[in-house]
C-alpha cells in the first residue's frame, strides 16, 4: 500500500457518515448498519497495512508523513493539513479502529429497532473520523479540529436518547466541562504558536533541541494549557464530573468515547507534547499528582456506585489518571501500554455489561442482579476477563500495564507516592470484585432473560481475548525496554537501575493483597447485596453539590436575572416602548391629515415661506 | 426687456395661481392654477438664463414642462374617476383621506 494514502483512514468513515447521511433515509437497517460498520473494518485492514510497513522500516524511520493542504498562512506562521502516522500515533489508531470495530459490530443488534438507528451510525461514524483526525494530526490546531469534534459527537452521543431529560442534561454538561478545558487547550495552542512560531508537533519538538534560548517558563506554561485540555477532555479531578452522568448515553457508545478512545485523547496529547515536558521537567510532578488525586478520589467513589454503568465510569476515570500518572513520571510508553489494555478491557467491560443490561431489559442496578453466570454464561466469563484485568492480576494485560506505572511510580516520586498508587489499585480490586458478585450468589432479579446473540457476544469473546494476550507487547518484565517500549522507539527513559528484587517483591505482595480483597469483595457482596455503603461515596464525595452551589446555581441566578430583569425590562422595554411611542405619535399627529387640500397646499405654502425666510436670515439678508 | 419686469410678471403670475388654488374649489380650476404656477416660474427661470446667458434655466424650463405634462395628464385622468366615483370634481366637499 502506498504509504501516501494514510488520508485513507479517517476518510473512510467520513465516507460512510455522508453516504448513510444523505442517503440512508430511506434504508433498511441491514444497508445502513453494513456500511457504518465495514467502512472501519476496511480503515482496520488499511491501518493493520500501515502497521506492516512500519514494521519493516527500521526503527529510527519509522514515521509517514503527508502534507495534504496548506491550510492557512499568517506571517511566519503557517499551518497544514497535514497526517503524521508515527508509532505513537499508530498505537492510537489501532486501538481506535480494532475496539471501534467490535464496538461497531456490537451496536448492529444492540441498537437494533431503535428509531434514531441510522442517527447513531452516523454519529458514530462521524466520532471515529474525528477521533482518526485527532490522532493523525500533525499539528496542534488539527488535532484541536479532531478534539472538537469528538467532543461534539460525545456529546450527540450522550444526549442520544434526547426525549429523556437527564440524558439531556448530562450531554450539556459534558460539553460544558469539556469547554473548560479546551480553552486551556486553545490558550495553549495560541501562546505556542507565538512562542514557537509553529504548531506542528515535529518542528516544535525540533526547536526545543535546537534552540537553547527558548525560556523554560514560556514551555511549562504551554505545557500547563494544554495539560489543562487533556484534564477537560480526559475527565481527570477536578474536571471529572461529566463522565459518570455521560452514562446516560447509549453502552456501546460510553464503551467506545467514555472509555475505549476518546477519554484517552489527554493522555495522547501529552505524549505528542512529551518534548515540551522534557523541555520543562517541573511540569510532571504537577501531571503527576493530579493523576494520583484522579486514581484515588475515583477509585473510592467507584466503591459507593450502585450502577453498572456508574461504577465502571468512575473506574475509568481512576484508570486514566494511572496513564496520567505514568505520564507524570516520564514513563510515556507504560502510560501509552496502559491505555491500550485500558482500552481493551474497558471496552470489554462495558460492552458485557450493556449485554446484562440489554438481557435484563433496562437494569442497571447491581443490587437486582445476581445469579447471572448460569444463565449468561458467555457475558459472565468475558466480564470476569475484563474484571481481572481491571484488577491487574496475572496473567492479564491490566497486571502488566499497570504495574509499570506503579514501579515508575516508586522510581521517580518515592515510597508515599507510590502507597498512594498501590492503594488506589487495591481499591480498584475491591470494586472490581463488587462488579463481579453480580454474576455469582442468589438471583435479585425477575422476569425472563433476552439472551445476547452471536453478534453481541462475538465481540465479546473477542475482546477477552485480546484483554488476555494485550499484555503480551508489555514483556519482558522489570524493565522499561519492553517490545512495547521499543516499537514507540522511547526506550527507557532511566535505564533499569532497578532493584529487581524489591519490584518483586512488591509486585508479588500487591498481586496476593489484590486476589484476597477481589475475593473478599466478591463474598461480602455475594451476601450482603448493600451495594451503597456510604453516601459520601455514592455522591463522588460531593464535588457535584459543590460545584452546584459554586457555579451552577451563581450561574443560573445570574441567567434568570439577565431574562427577567435585563431581557425582560430593559430589552423587551425598549423594543416594545419604541412600539408604543410610535403609536402615540402616530395617533396625536394623524389629525393633522385632514383630507382637506386646501390646508394641505396652505402648510405647503407657509413651509416653504418659512424655508425662505430662514434661508434669508441666515444668509445675513435683511 | 429688463430682468425686473420679467421677475415681475413672474411674481404677478405666481401670485395669481396661488390665490386660484386656494380660493376656488373646481378641480380642474384648481390643475390650471397649479399650471399658471409653474409658468410663473418657467418664466423667471428663462429671463434668468437670458440675463445670463447660460443655458442651464432652459434645461429647467423643458424640464419642468415634461413634469407638467405629464401631471396634467395624470391630473385630468384622476378629476375623471373622480367625477365618475363620486359626481363632484368640488375640492372642498372631498376629504375623505383623512388620518
Amino acid at each position: 500500500m502506498p504509504t501516501q494514502t494514510i488520508w485513507i483512514l479517517p476518510a473512510l468513515p467520513a465516507l460512510a457518515v455522508l453516504v448513510n447521511g444523505l442517503f440512508g433515509a430511506s434504508w433498511r437497517p441491514g444497508r445502513i448498519a453494513s456500511i457504518a460498520v465495514g467502512s472501519v473494518g476496511l480503515a482496520l485492514v488499511a491501518a493493520l497495512g500501515f502497521l506492516a510497513e512500519l514494521f519493516s522500516r527500521p526503527a529510527g524511520d519509522r514515521r509517514i508523513a503527508v502534507n495534504l493542504y496548506r491550510w492557512l498562512s499568517d506571517g511566519p506562521l503557517t499551518i497544514d493539513i497535514g497526517l503524521l502516522l508515527d508509532p505513537l500515533s499508530m498505537v492510537l489508531v489501532l486501538v481506535i479502529l480494532f475496539v471501534g470495530f467490535l464496538i461497531h459490530l456490537y451496536s448492529v443488534d444492540y441498537m437494533g429497532g431503535d428509531p434514531g438507528y441510522r442517527r447513531y451510525f452516523v454519529c458514530l461514524n462521524l466520532f471515529v473520523f474525528f477521533m482518526l483526525l485527532l490522532v493523525l494530526a500533525d499539528s496542534l490546531v488539527l488535532t484541536f479540529v479532531g478534539w472538537e469534534g469528538v467532543g461534539l459527537c460525545s456529546y450527540l452521543l450522550i444526549g442520544f436518547w434526547y426525549e429523556r431529560t437527564p440524558a439531556c442534561d448530562a450531554g450539556r454538561k459534558a460539553f460544558v466541562v469539556n469547554r473548560i478545558g479546551d480553552f486551556g487547550f486553545l490558550l495553549g495552542i495560541l501562546l505556542a504558536a507565538g512562542a514557537f512560531g509553529t504548531v506542528n508537533y515535529e518542528e516544535i519538538a525540533r526547536l526545543l533541541e535546537t534552540d537553547p534560548a527558548l525560556s523554560t517558563g514560556i514551555v511549562a506554561a504551554v505545557a500547563l494549557l494544554l495539560f489543562l485540555g487533556a484534564v477537560g477532555k480526559s475527565a481527570q479531578f477536578p474536571l471529572h464530573v461529566w463522565l459518570p452522568d455521560a452514562m446516560e448515553g447509549p453502552t456501546p457508545v460510553s464503551a467506545l468515547i467514555h472509555a475505549a478512545t476518546m477519554v484517552n485523547a489527554g493522555v495522547y496529547l501529552l505524549c505528542r507534547i512529551s518534548p515540551l515536558l522534557e523541555k520543562a521537567p517541573a511540569v510532571l510532578p504537577v501531571i503527576a499528582s493530579v493523576g494520583l488525586a484522579t486514581v484515588l478520589y475515583a477509585s473510592l467513589s467507584a466503591l459507593g456506585q450502585r450502577d453498572i454503568k456508574r461504577v465502571l465510569a468512575y473506574s475509568t476515570v481512576s484508570q486514566i489518571g494511572y496513564m496520567i500518572v505514568a505520564v507524570g513520571c516520564g514513563l510515556y510508553s507504560a502510560g501509552l501500554f496502559h491505555l491500550v489494555t485500558h482500552g481493551i478491557f474497558k471496552g470489554l467491560l462495558f460492552l458485557a455489561a450493556g449485554a446484562v443490561i440489554h438481557a435484563l431489559d433496562g437494569e442497571q442496578d447491581l443490587g437486582r442482579m445476581g445469579g447471572l453466570l448460569k444463565e449468561l454464561p458467555v457475558v459472565s466469563v468475558t466480564f470476569l476477563a475484563g474484571i481481572l484485568a481491571l484488577a491487574g492480576v496475572f496473567p492479564l494485560s491490566g497486571f502488566f500495564s499497570k504495574d509499570a506505572i506503579l514501579w515508575g511510580s516508586f522510581e521517580h516520586y518515592g515510597k508515599a507516592f507510590w502507597l498512594a498508587a498501590a492503594a488506589g489499585a487495591l481499591v480498584t480490586a475491591f470494586y472490581s470484585g463488587k462488579l463481579f458478585s453480580a454474576f455469582v450468589g442468589r438471583k435479585a432479579f425477575q422476569g425472563p432473560l433476552h439472551r445476547p446473540g452471536p453478534v453481541l457476544t462475538v465481540p465479546l469473546m473477542v475482546l477477552a481475548s485480546s484483554a488476555l494476550l494485550a499484555g503480551l507487547p508489555g514483556l519482558p518484565l522489570f524493565t522499561e525496554d519492553t517490545f512495547f517500549a521499543r516499537f514507540l522507539g522511547r526506550p527507557a527513559g532511566v535505564p533499569g537501575a532497578g532493584n529487581h528484587t524489591l519490584e518483586t517483591i512488591l509486585m508479588a505482595g500487591q498481586l496476593l493483597l489484590v486476589l484476597v480483597l477481589l475475593i473478599a469483595a466478591i463474598r461480602r457482596f455475594t451476601v450482603s447485596r448493600n451495594y451503597s455503603p456510604s453516601a459520601t461515596l455514592a455522591g463522588g464525595f460531593g464535588i457535584d453539590r459543590f460545584y452546584e452551589r459554586l457555579i451552577v446555581r451563581p450561574l443560573r441566578a445570574l441567567a434568570g436575572f439577565s431574562f427577567s430583569v435585563v431581557d425582560r425590562r430593559f430589552i423587551d422595554g425598549a423594543v416594545n416602548g419604541i412600539g408604543t411611542l410610535s403609536m402615540v405619535l402616530g395617533k396625536y399627529f394623524s389629525g393633522l391629515q385632514t383630507g382637506i387640500l386646501r390646508r394641505y397646499a396652505a402648510s405647503l405654502a407657509a413651509g416653504a415661506f418659512a424655508l425662505l425666510a430662514l434661508s434669508v436670515y441666515l444668509s445675513g439678508g435683511y | 426687456m429688463n430682468l425686473e419686469s420679467v421677475i415681475f410678471t413672474g411674481i404677478v403670475l405666481f401670485i395669481i395661481g396661488a390665490a386660484g388654488f386656494f380660493l376656488r374649489g373646481n378641480a380642474v380650476v384648481l390643475l390650471l392654477c397649479i399650471e399658471i404656477m409653474l409658468n410663473a416660474v418657467n418664466l423667471v427661470l428663462a429671463g434668468f438664463a437670458r440675463y445670463l446667458y447660460g443655458t442651464e434655466g432652459q434645461v429647467f424650463v423643458l424640464m419642468i414642462m415634461t413634469v407638467a405634462a405629464a401631471e396634467a395628464a395624470v391630473g385630468l385622468a384622476i378629476v375623471v374617476a373622480l367625477r365618475r366615483l363620486l359626481g363632484t370634481t368640488d375640492m372642498n366637499r372631498i376629504h375623505f383621506l383623512k388620518g
